[in-house]
């Protein structure tokens, strides 16, 4: 089965490198947004999807390589360099955060997360160093799309590369360990703490780099635009609605909103619908495939499978 | 007008609202362990309705509560019922499924609303809106007053139900050992059903209250919402009487720094979440519970 | 944590639906060779839909009204406008992305830009990449304007529009109205509209210390769910004046906790707030003698001001409040220079509206132009609740429907 999706991979991978050699400038856009996605859910997904820990509070992390980027470039670093202080201090934060709030489970950790997130994005509009909620510019003549096209592509190839390797590790097994049964898993010496830190910590780092990228690309950001609780939410769809806990699912999720966002909301009757769609998409996964597409397409493609629960099946891909 | 009075005057009067607007999120979670996404949603829902039955028939926000409450309860078992299949608890644990699950509610009843009532800033304008009382020498609105008095009314009626009736100690069995209820025979599933809809029927009034206070479009409730989270968690999740206590805790900080310290107010949000998150980690169980834990007693639910 | 269930029932054909339209990704089209097509993104949904909303009205009014008579001639062909209007939701990333979309794919000839100043910063950052003209009509924020010689904005500055309003508090002063020195309570929600408000009152204070200064200076979350601790130092502070800037929700919300606390002060206002109708709607008599100034108003004594309130009541069925106004002129400015630039290249629209001069203009001061750095520069209207519902003009001398109630009767 790993193989057999391996294929498909290589020529997704492909396809986003060459393409700013074969489309226009106005899709290479939209692919900068898609790939954008399938970082943020990607890296999620280490987390939410792998170790079972669902955190709506991870605009935090975008926020802080965003705002790393942005407050250095304007103190004449080159954006490009910033990337791996900001990734540093948002996996420092996130050791942070994990430390006390690893110590709750479910549900209580994700209201947790929530209050971090808020806490995070008023604290940010607050102070004088950020430029409060006037948000921060990139000085002029940094930007070069090309060049950011690249990087988030590559970006995304790697956030996808590091799924996979962690799934396939025994450190992945070990989250999965966390994630069906928590107490179990200690009881045969698995320090969940510290498993549970270390894929906050990883995912986010990749979820800061995205951030940098984003300050790089669209040049303006501001409290209410990276640290916004709904970038938060956004950033659970898509690995829920593509399949949680699988490596191909994030990618498909993000590929369906990214979709439904840019040519959806182009036609007038659905663009009022928005919240409608993703709310409708959110309820019918979680009422009738909780395994999201990636269940649903195992289950079309008829896939033989052992009555254990289809995410801790092996090889999504 | 001393400091003192203005502080806890304010206090009792926000403390009203806040536990007003929680008290529905606790049973849901007591019964059911689920923390309803949705509750913003349906606070803003109560505000719409109660606003259509203000300026289609006329009938005053208060007393619309009479037929608010009913509405949502059936509504809050219709979602049940649709939804049930994922709303059960499963197991011991809080379910991942329900949160997310309720939260594509959320944003659906967000979007129902602008359908149906457009982007527009909405309030409700009554003859006693903009008037007050002395208490205590401090300048009351009535609004607040009135709705500080159904909200410990809803305190005692909530009390009352969960202590007295069949009905209530059912909840309260199911709340403390669903197991245990099962076997001497509850329906838990009728019981899970009826609280669902009790806690819909709580957070549809709670917002057609704050629609007599505050202006508001669909996007309202957003911001009450992580208030609420603040305040069943300093209440222990699940017990009426702990969200009492967690609100005027709460209001008490608001309060208290505004005029105590010089702290600015565009932080009393961000000392909400904080507040939130240091309770969750450092006493779990709430205030009620560390309360217990010094007093050297098993924690009493 | 609980596992999840395979549910096995049958599959909505919704979602095999999404994943269809998950795997297209197609590009856009060039416009038909007689249409002249101009982007617009606005927030028609989201926090701003209220305002986000109007703009779309009154933009789409434009347009019709532009077409109606006769569209644009564009050198020497008459051509119509076909207007592409996307809505960002009121999400700033995404509000870039779609002026970039427009731009990119639809091949846009110019972009309206958007309302709020935070999603037209987020827009303004694009234009420049690609050089196509951008005028939005409802963004003030100063920082905006000036980066970009592709930018411009029909908005004054917020810090003029506080400006404006301690013009007409000074002159009250110099009229033996207010008495000197004057405690200003300021307020301003955590914006960068309210933090260029409270710069305007601040630096017109630093000027004229001897009349004016600040005992409180305090900003509040948009949305407060209490405004009596931040009310509270607000009457500790016993200020004479209270000027806060706000939205219009916290108005609403906040004025009726002032009016419950029985705060008074010789002369109220809320920035730009005051004369909405929602605003009445929900405080009733309690607006009485506020005092706000903005960008128009339909009492403006101008013909053209009259015409273009009875045209677009006619029209759409609203009353034109100052948002509408400005998103009409913005759009009516763009139409403007294309004509006069009698070409679709960017260039020369671009130059067009550096060099604009909209005479019949429905803006106050009946000319609009935009200054060096993209933003227009028009005088604010100050306007006073009276009772009854009533509103007058009372701010600049020669715009005046009627005299300032000052202070405010008890």
């Amino acid at each position: 089965m790993r193989r057999l999706a391996a294929a498909p991979g290589v020529a997704a991978a492909t396809f986003l490198l060459a393409a700013p050699l074969l489309l226009e400038r106005g899709t290479l856009n939209d692919l900068w947004s898609l790939a954008l996605g399938v970082v943020l859910a990607s890296a999620w997904n280490l987390l939410g999807g792998f170790a079972g820990q669902v955190s709506l509070g991870y605009s935090a992390f975008l926020g802080i390589g965003a705002y790393t980027t942005a407050l250095l470039s304007l103190r004449g670093v080159n954006p490009f360099l910033t990337l791996p202080l900001g990734a540093l201090l948002a996996a420092l934060f996130s050791v942070a955060i994990g430390l006390p709030a690893f110590r709750l489970r479910g549900p209580y950790f994700t209201i947790a997360t929530i209050g971090v997130g808020e806490a995070v994005r008023v604290a940010a509009a607050s102070v004088a160093f950020t430029g409060g909620s006037s948000g921060l510019r990139m000085p002029a003549g940094s930007f070069d799309f090309t060049l950011n096209y690249y990087a988030m592509a590559a970006l995304a190839i790697l956030a996808v590369l590091l799924a996979a390797a962690v799934r396939a590790s025994a450190f992945g097994t070990a989250l999965a360990a966390i994630r069906q049964d928590i107490d179990a898993a200690e009881a045969l010496g698995v320090n969940s703490t510290r498993f549970k830190l270390l894929a906050h910590a990883l995912s986010a780092a990749v979820v800061s780099l995205a951030g940098s990228l984003y300050a790089i690309n669209f040049q303006y950001i501001a409290p209410g635009s990276v640290f916004d609780f709904r970038l938060s939410l956004s950033i659970v769809l898509a690995p829920i609605v593509g399949g949680v806990g699988t490596v191909a699912g994030p990618v498909l999720g993000a590929l369906v909103f990214s979709t439904l966002q840019i040519k959806l909301l182009a036609v007038p009757a659905l663009r009022d619908a928005y919240l409608l769609l993703y709310g409708g998409l959110l309820v019918l996964v979680m009422l009738y495939e909780p395994t999201g597409l990636v269940g649903l397409a195992r289950r079309l493609l008829g896939a033989r499978r052992p009555a254990v629960p289809a995410r801790e099946a092996p090889g999504a891909g | 007008m001393s400091n003192l009075a203005t502080v806890l005057v304010n206090t009792l009067l926000a403390a009203g609202l806040y536990a007003t607007m929680a008290y529905g999120l606790a049973v849901i979670y007591g019964v059911m362990r689920i923390i309803n996404l949705a509750h913003a949603g349906i606070l803003m829902l109560g505000a719409y309705v109660t606003l259509t039955l203000f300026e289609r028939f006329q009938i005053d926000p208060f007393l619309g509560l009479a037929a608010v409450g009913p509405l949502f309860f059936v509504f809050g078992v219709g979602l049940f019922r649709a939804f049930g299949r994922r709303l059960r608890r499963s197991g011991g644990g809080p379910s991942m499924e329900s949160l997310l699950l309720l939260f594509g509610v959320w944003l659906i009843l967000q979007n129902l609303a602008y359908y149906v009532w457009s982007g527009d800033t909405q309030s409700i304008l009554t003859g006693y809106t903009l008037k007050s009382v002395p208490v205590l020498g401090v300048r009351v609105g009535v609004p607040s007053l009135l709705v500080f008095g159904a909200s410990a009314a809803s305190l005692l009626v909530l009390t009352l139900l969960l202590s007295k009736t069949y009905l209530g100690k059912a909840i309260r069995a199911v709340t403390q050992n669903r197991d245990a209820a099962l076997l001497v025979g509850v329906d838990a599933d009728r019981i899970s059903a009826v609280a669902f809809g009790l806690g819909t029927a709580f957070a549809g009034v709670a917002g057609g209250m704050l629609a007599t206070l505050f202006a508001f479009t669909p996007d309202f409730g957003r911001s009450f919402l992580l208030k609420a989270f603040c305040i069943i968690v300093l209440g222990g999740m699940e017990s009426v009487a702990g969200v009492a206590v967690g609100a005027l805790v709460l209001a008490f900080i608001e309060n208290g720094l505004a005029v105590w310290t010089t702290v600015p107010t565009s932080f009393q949000d961000a000392v909400t979440f904080t507040l939130l998150f240091v309770a969750l980690v450092a006493f779990p169980q709430g205030l009620p519970g560390l309360l217990a834990r010094f007093a050297r007693r098993p924690v009493a639910r | 944590m609980s596992r999840y269930r395979i549910a096995r029932r049958r599959t909505p054909p919704f979602l095999a639906a999404a994943l269809l339209a998950g795997s297209s990704l197609c590009a856009g089209s060039a416009p038909a060779d007689d249409d002249v097509r101009i982007g617009a993104v606005l927030p028609v949904t989201g926090k701003e839909s209220k305002i986000g909303g109007a703009f779309k009205v009154a933009t789409e009014y434009a347009v019709k009204e532009a077409n109606e008579t006769g569209g644009l001639v564009v050198a020497g062909k008459r051509m119509k406008i076909d207007l592409r209007l996307l809505d960002d939701t009121s999400d700033a990333a995404k509000s870039a992305q779609l002026v970039e979309q427009l731009i990119a794919q639809q091949k846009v000839a110019a972009v309206l830009g958007g309302y709020g100043s935070q999603l037209v910063q987020a827009q303004s950052v694009v234009p420049e990449r690609y050089g196509i003209p951008f005028v939005a009509g409802g963004a003030g924020a100063s920082a905006i304007y000036g980066r970009s010689k592709w930018v411009f904005g029909t908005l004054s500055p917020v810090e003029n529009l506080a400006e404006t309003q301690m013009d007409f508090l000074a002159d009250l002063v110099k009229a033996a109205r207010l008495k000197p020195p004057l405690k200003i309570a300021l307020v301003w929600e955590n914006t960068e509209h309210g933090k260029d408000f409270q710069k305007g009152v601040r630096d017109f204070v630093k000027a004229h210390p001897k009349e004016f200064s600040i005992p409180l200076d305090e900003s509040f979350e948009l949305y407060a769910a209490d405004f009596k601790p931040l009310l509270t130092r607000v009457a500790a502070a016993k200020a004479d004046l209270f000027m806060c800037d706000a939205h219009l929700e916290d108005y609403i919300s906040m004025h009726r906790t002032y009016t419950q606390m029985g705060l008074y002060h010789q002369m109220v206002t809320y920035g730009a707030r005051g004369a909405d109708e929602a605003g009445r709607k929900g405080l009733g008599a309690a607006t009485d003698y506020i005092f706000a100034s903005g960008w128009w108003s339909d009492l403006l004594p101008y013909p053209q001001v009259k015409s273009f309130v009875e045209k677009f009541k006619a029209a759409t069925g609203v009353a034109p409040q100052w948002y509408h106004a400005c998103a009409y002129e913005t759009a009516r400015a763009l139409f403007a220079a294309i004509r006069a630039a009698g070409s679709l290249k960017p260039e020369a629209i671009r130059d067009a509206l550096a060099k604009l001069e909209l005479k019949d203009s429905i803006l106050p001061g009946g000319v609009l132009r935009y200054s060096k750095t993209g933003q227009a520069i028009l005088p604010f209207v100050v306007t006073q609740n009276k009772p009854a519902g009533k509103l007058d003009i009372v701010w600049p001398k020669d715009a005046k429907t009627g005299d300032a109630v000052a202070p405010i009767p008890r």
